[in-house]
This record gives structure tokens, C-alpha cells and sequence, in this order.
């Protein structure tokens, strides 16, 4: 390029233009190259392969609920902050601050609406995705460990709720705080330690609340971000979304780098020792469309279905906010969230085996399950043949699940006794 | 990977390879056992050492006030005094299961949360729970008033006698 001079003018002139490419290198793609451009100079596409299988994008494989999750929180984390510009963390005012919130705040009510059913949609929506996972046999080799961190994100959304319930320092919340917290003294040997840790002193009051609040706005949600962004690397690192194995006798065309022996004493660019998938010129993957837009729009899809359906739920329904805290009366029957009530249920027959022991139990074995079911058959198929035996555990656990939430639900009365709802 | 080429190539002398190796071993054991202190000193940190909750020892009135016959639940202080003759006692009536408020019924106490069941001197007879109800040593302060101490378990049935 030539120093050709400009006048000041000029430079005006052009600034807007200027200032656009400054911004972003690419046009809008109109050919595969600039395609692939743009999916590699863009901050927030760069995550996405500049291909991608089109397993990935069929809506029943994955029906979207990884994403759904994702969103779900991200939802969480805009009205979470708006409503900390309200809340304040003490016994005296958390509950006048919910009244406020409903009476004198401009979309006060809404945001908390849409911030309650979007933490028990996120908690469903997390499990399902899990089911996904199981069903498809898509945490088998290479991707155990993303398994694993997806469970580790299952707690931590589940912890999230948890300390979100008390917050609002009504009778709901601190009852079912004082059982669920009771439930973590029962954990063997240190049990006690953990709960008065969570509490900061003998029984649920202040510092509890601000113990909660801390985890629930700063502590978990940091964790759970990182966690994610982990979740997210790892899904390309392990050559991403699972799908079903190549028919026999066909090479698979985009692994071509690790027949190459690596020699230590030499230097390798990137792509020396990139061992995955590699999309090269002329040995292109099979089955597969470009990111932009493909992947895209898919994408976008599934933010806009979960941000319709959490405003119009946060529309027509009101979260609820129960009397005031009293420590002299619990409710009767006192009762945790939905997604607890399955354990409340385990725990009205054993405090330590259906608090600790059962659930400790299924955590760790789902932890393990990669690790235990290692035979390589029917990824990525929805209830494979292959894999009738784990699909059916899978699924029994699940049902058991289900089951105890309905009866802690609808089949519990005053003092925990059996009722019909009808 | 060659990322330390001078290392790779073998132009260290033994001498000066041992001691970056000890410099390594050194390094490594401080920044790993730092990294366990902090952690050990955030769970010290996180721990009061003073709670703010309301006190394990109170005065709860004369024994006068509490005719033969009484059960009655002082609610904030989550226990029930129970008169009998000449005899006092507190009995706690905080849920040995999982922390919820008992109330008082006709044979005893019944918690809400999980329906455990409890005679009149606090012993399970129904539901989840694991043990009997505390109970709490009860003592005549000097100007006449009953003290409980919650901070004391005595034997259920240890009465003091009025």
C-alpha cells in the first residue's frame, strides 16, 4: 500500500466504515472461505468448529437441552443481578424487600418470576440434558471426563437452588432450609462441621443468610461459569457433539494427523499436534454443513424457544412468597422444593440412609458410570440395542426419581402422612 | 515438545541439572503446600468463632409459675417444661431428626416435618426419628428462678426437685 496522504476530511468521511471493519474483520460470508473466516476471527464464534456434523444439528439427537441449560442461566444471571440492586441480605429486610419487590419496583414481580422459573427450569432442563447424555451413550470414550464435569454441574445448579430458596427469608424458605441443612448433619464424621460452616452458627438466622446469599451471588455462580466454559471446551477437544460410528471399512476421512509419529526433539506448529478431527482443504469430513450459519441458527433457536417460554410463564404466573419467617411454627407439613421433595420423601424413612447414604450412592455412581460401562457399542443412538442393559438401569433410576418427588409432592399431607390428592 | 531446547540437548553439567532439580523440588513443595495453607486458613476464617444466635443458658420464671401438671412449650427457647408433683424438667423440643419444632400433643409430642412421634418424657414412638428428645439440666438460680442450661443434657427423667 502506497502512503498515499488523505485530508482529515476524509478520514472523517470514512470513519464509519473504518470503525465497522475495525470491529469486525469480515463482511457478512457469502463463500465457503469467508465462512470459515468468519467462525475463526469472530470472539464469540470462535468456539464453534468452522464445521460441524449434521448429527449434531438433528433436533431429536440432542433436542437442544444442553443449550436450553446454558441459556436458562445465562437468564439467571442477568435478573439474579438486576434483583441484587434490591435485595439486601438480612432478616430484618429480606422479606420487606420481596413486598417491595412485588408492590413498588417497576417489573420487580417479573424479574422475580422470571428468575424463580427459570431456576426450576434449569434444574429440569439440566437432568434431561443428563437423560440425553445416557440414553445416546454419548459419556463413553472420549468424553468421560465431560460426563463427569456435567454431574459436577448438576450439584452445583441443584446448590444453587438450594441457597437461592432461602433468600427470600420467608416460612417456605427457612423451614426448608433448617430440614435440608439438618439433612448435611447426618454426613458421617464431619457432617456437623459442614452444617455449622453453611450456617455460621447454631441454627438458621442471620449469619445463615448471609452465608447463602454469598455462595448463591458470588461463590457458586463463579464456579459454575468455570465450569461451563470447561463443559463447552472439552465438547471440541473431544471432537465434539457424540454421533453414531462410521459404517465398517470406511476410513474416517478427518482423522489424518496421528498416523504421523511425533518426533520429540522437534518443534510443531498448532497443527502438529492437534490430534483430533482436522478439517484440511480437499479432505473435508463427511456429513457435515458449515457453522455459519448452520449451527447458528440452531443456536438461536433454542434461545429464543427458552427465553419465549420464561416470559410467558413469568407472564402468567406469580412466583410464590409465603408468610413471613416464624421459628416458632413450621408449616405442617413443612416442605422442600419440588426437586428436593424426592430426598424429603427417602428422608422421612431414614434420616442418614435417605439423606446421605441413597443419594451419596447414586452420585457416585453416576460419576463412576463412564468409567464401569466401557464397552464402545451404540453411541449415539437414542436407546440403542446395544446398551439395553445400562439404558434400562439408567432408566429405573430415573423413574425412582420421578416416582419419589410425585409421592413427596402430591401423597404427603400434615405430619408427612400418606394422602391422597384426589 | 521442545519446550526447554537447552535441557533437551544435554549441555547441562550434572551438577548444575541436580541442583535445578532441587530448585524444582523446592518450588513445587512451597507453591503446593501454600496452596493447601490458604486453603486450610479460608475454612479457619470461615468459621466464627463468635455466634450471634440467641444464648444455650436463660432463666425461665419461678417454679410457682408453673403449677402441677404443666406442659408448656417456650417457644423461643425451643424447649417444653414439664411439671409433675414436686418435680421439674425441661424437655427440648427441637426435633431429633431433622430439626423441625415439635409440638405438644395428647400422648406426648409430634414433630410436622417428617411425623416423628414422641411419648410424654420425649421417647420415640413413631417416624424417622433416631433418638429421644434432649433434655436440659435445670437448676435454681439464686433469686429463685428456674435456669436452663442447653448446653447440659442430663439423663432423661434427671426431675429437680421444688
Amino acid at each position: 500500500m502506497s502512503a498515499k496522504k488523505q485530508s482529515v476530511l476524509a478520514n472523517v468521511r470514512e470513519l464509519p466504515s473504518n470503525l465497522w471493519h475495525s470491529i469486525f474483520r469480515n463482511p457478512l460470508p457469502h463463500n465457503d472461505v469467508e465462512r470459515s473466516a468468519t467462525s475463526f476471527t469472530n470472539f464469540f464464534l470462535h468456539i464453534h468448529p468452522v464445521k460441524v456434523n449434521k448429527n449434531t444439528l438433528r433436533p431429536i439427537y440432542t433436542m437442544g437441552l444442553g443449550l436450553m441449560s446454558f441459556f436458562l442461566f445465562v437468564i439467571l444471571v442477568v435478573s439474579g443481578i438486576l434483583l441484587m440492586f434490591y435485595y439486601v441480605p438480612s432478616t430484618e429486610q429480606a422479606y420487606d424487600r420481596m413486598l417491595d419487590l412485588r408492590g413498588s419496583v417497576a417489573f420487580g414481580t417479573f424479574l422475580r418470576n422470571m428468575h424463580r422459573w427459570a431456576a426450576h427450569g434449569m434444574v429440569a432442563v439440566v437432568f434431561f440434558h443428563m437423560c440425553r447424555v445416557f440414553f445416546t451413550g454419548a459419556y463413553k470414550r472420549p468424553r468421560e471426563f465431560n460426563w463427569v464435569l456435567g454431574v459436577v454441574l448438576l450439584l452445583i445448579t441443584l446448590f444453587l437452588s438450594f441457597t437461592g430458596y432461602l433468600l427470600p427469608w420467608d416460612q417456605l424458605a427457612f423451614w426448608a432450609i433448617t430440614v435440608g441443612t439438618a439433612i448435611a448433619g447426618y454426613a458421617p464424621l464431619i457432617g456437623k462441621q459442614i452444617r455449622f460452616l453453611l450456617l455460621g452458627d447454631a441454627s438458621v438466622g442471620q449469619e445463615a443468610l448471609l452465608r447463602f446469599y454469598v455462595l448463591h451471588v458470588a461463590l457458586l455462580p463463579a464456579i459454575a461459569t468455570l465450569l461451563i466454559a470447561i463443559h463447552f471446551w472439552r465438547i471440541r477437544k473431544d471432537g465434539g457433539l457424540s454421533r453414531p460410528a462410521r459404517a465398517e471399512g470406511k476410513p474416517e476421512l478427518s482423522i489424518s494427523v496421528q498416523a504421523v509419529e511425533l518426533d520429540p526433539k522437534r518443534t510443531y506448529g498448532l497443527q502438529g499436534l492437534v490430534r483430533g478431527p482436522l478439517v484440511k482443504v480437499g479432505n473435508v469430513p463427511e456429513n457435515s454443513v458449515y457453522s455459519w450459519p448452520n449451527l447458528l441458527i440452531a443456536e438461536l433457536f433454542a434461545l429464543v424457544v427458552t427465553l419465549a417460554i420464561i416470559l410467558i410463564v413469568s407472564l402468567l404466573f406469580n412466583a410464590p412468597l409465603e408468610e413471613p419467617v416464624n421459628v416458632m411454627h413450621p408449616p405442617n407439613p413443612a416442605k422442600a422444593p419440588w426437586y428436593f421433595l424426592g430426598l424429603q420423601e427417602m428422608v422421612s424413612y431414614s434420616a442418614f440412609w435417605g439423606g446421605v447414604g441413597v443419594p451419596g450412592l447414586f452420585v457416585l455412581l453416576l460419576i463412576l458410570t463412564p468409567y464401569l460401562d466401557r464397552s464402545p457399542g451404540g453411541v449415539g443412538l437414542w436407546f440403542s440395542r446395544k446398551r439395553l442393559l445400562a439404558n434400562t438401569v439408567f432408566l429405573t433410576f430415573v423413574i425412582v426419581n420421578i416416582a419419589f418427588i410425585v409421592i413427596g409432592t402430591f401423597f404427603r399431607g400434615p405430619n408427612w402422612s400418606f394422602v391422597t390428592p384426589w | 515438545m521442545g519446550l526447554n531446547p537447552r535441557r533437551d540437548a544435554g549441555t547441562d553439567s550434572d551438577d548444575r541439572a541436580s541442583r535445578r532439580r532441587l530448585l524444582g523440588w523446592l518450588s513445587g513443595v512451597g507453591l503446593f503446600g501454600s496452596g493447601i495453607l490458604s486453603a486450610f486458613s479460608n475454612f479457619v476464617f470461615i468459621k466464627p468463632r463468635a455466634t450471634y444466635g440467641a444464648p444455650q443458658r436463660f432463666t425461665a420464671g419461678k417454679p410457682s409459675d408453673y403449677p402441677d401438671g404443666t406442659r408448656v412449650a417456650l417457644e423461643p427457647r425451643r424447649v417444653c417444661i414439664v411439671r409433675d408433683g414436686n418435680k421439674l424438667a425441661a424437655i427440648s423440643t427441637t426435633c431429633t431428626h431433622l430439626g423441625c419444632i415439635v409440638g405438644l400433643s395428647e400422648t406426648g409430642f409430634a414433630c410436622p416435618c417428617h411425623g416423628s412421634r414422641y411419648d410424654q418424657d420425649g421417647t420415640v414412638t413413631g417416624g424417622p426419628a433416631p433418638k429421644p428428645l434432649a433434655w436440659y439440666k435445670v437448676s435454681l438460680a439464686p433469686n429463685g428462678e428456674l435456669e436452663i442450661d442447653k448446653d447440659v443434657e442430663v439423663n432423661p427423667g434427671t426431675y429437680l426437685n421444688v
